[in-house]
């Protein structure tokens, strides 16, 4: 382990229901408070779902719920901060679950440092990309390419960003994504005409997040954290 | 012992929040950091959490209300 650097955990979850996902979530956060663990970075694909945070509200789905039923679409209110989104196949949803103390950031740094985490990873495809005033999120051109939002408990961080791979945009034409009406959307597909792998998105993910809060993390799996925890 | 609540200092001092709901009620028993509220800005979900065991004595802010972080919300009577 170089000097000065956290060790942690690396889980992704694959493609995994949100509702299960984020009782894995909440147990590793528990975990952390605890102190019984060390910081962990949770990764996953959703089948598609809106999700609605704390700043939300269900007027911001626009389509009848038999609309939903036939896109197949399920809804839940959930505790992170923001308003309406959409999470499908295609789109990485990632949460580190860090010590605000450890990584010496305030909420609102540490919100801005994701931001910069994403610019990062998407440079690296040579997307331009940009934030803006007042709209919290990574930015191509018009379009909204990645959104954040995260929850902080005893100063543990928890939720985080989701990134447009290759998602079907057409289902956020369905919300206000974020709350905001006509806002555009897009993906790294749309942009480049083409999507990376999943694999090599989340491997510069991976020591783009490590280099930004300091710590190194083993790759493994859930089975392997809940057997840790459970000793 | 009386504690105060307050919206925790792990956002900028100047930030406003909104509080989006009380967990918990007056008069209510609590164990130390145990969720009593949930404060909210338009990107970041912040827990209040009990400093101690104790009994919520007194709500101070209600929900819809705009706070600076630091704010005492409320306060709880230590046991």
């Amino acid at each position: 382990m170089a000097a000065g650097k956290r060790m942690g955990f690396w889980v992704d979850l694959g493609l995994m229901p949100y509702a299960p996902s984020f009782e894995i979530q909440n147990r590793v956060l528990q975990a952390r408070i605890e102190g019984r663990l060390a910081p962990t970075v949770i990764l996953q694909e959703n089948p598609p779902i809106f999700t609605i945070g704390r700043s939300g509200t269900r007027n911001n789905i626009l389509s009848s719920p038999e609309e939903l039923r036939q896109w197949g679409i399920d809804v839940l209110e959930v505790n992170r901060g923001g308003d309406v989104t959409y999470h499908g196949p295609g789109q990485l949803v990632v949460s580190p679950l860090v010590y605000l103390g450890d990584v010496g950031l305030n909420a609102n740094q540490y919100l801005h440092k994701l931001e910069d985490v994403l610019m990062e990873l998407l440079a690296n495809y040579d997307i331009k990309t940009h934030k803006t005033d007042g709209f919290p999120g990574v930015w191509h051109e018009e379009s909204k390419i990645a959104s954040v939002g995260i929850a902080v408990k005893h100063g543990f961080t928890f939720h985080g960003f989701s990134l447009n791979v290759d998602p079907n945009l057409d289902a956020f034409n369905l919300i206000n994504p974020c709350g905001v009406s006509r806002m555009r959307v897009s993906s790294i597909y749309q942009v480049l005409g083409q999507a990376p792998p999943m694999a090599e998105v989340k491997s510069q993910l991976k020591e783009i997040v490590e280099r930004s809060f300091k710590m190194e993390t083993r790759v493994t799996s859930w089975q392997d954290i809940l057997e840790h925890l459970e000793c | 012992m009386h504690y105060d609540i307050e919206i925790p200092p792990t956002a900028d001092g100047a930030l406003e929040v909104t509080i989006v709901s009380w967990i918990k009620n007056e008069g209510d028993q609590v164990s130390k950091g145990q969720d009593l509220a949930e404060a909210t800005t338009e990107k970041i979900t912040l827990y209040v959490t009990a400093p101690a065991k104790g009994t919520l004595t007194k709500i101070f802010v209600k929900v819809g209300s705009k706070v600076k972080v630091g704010t005492v919300i409320g306060s709880l009577e230590g046991i």
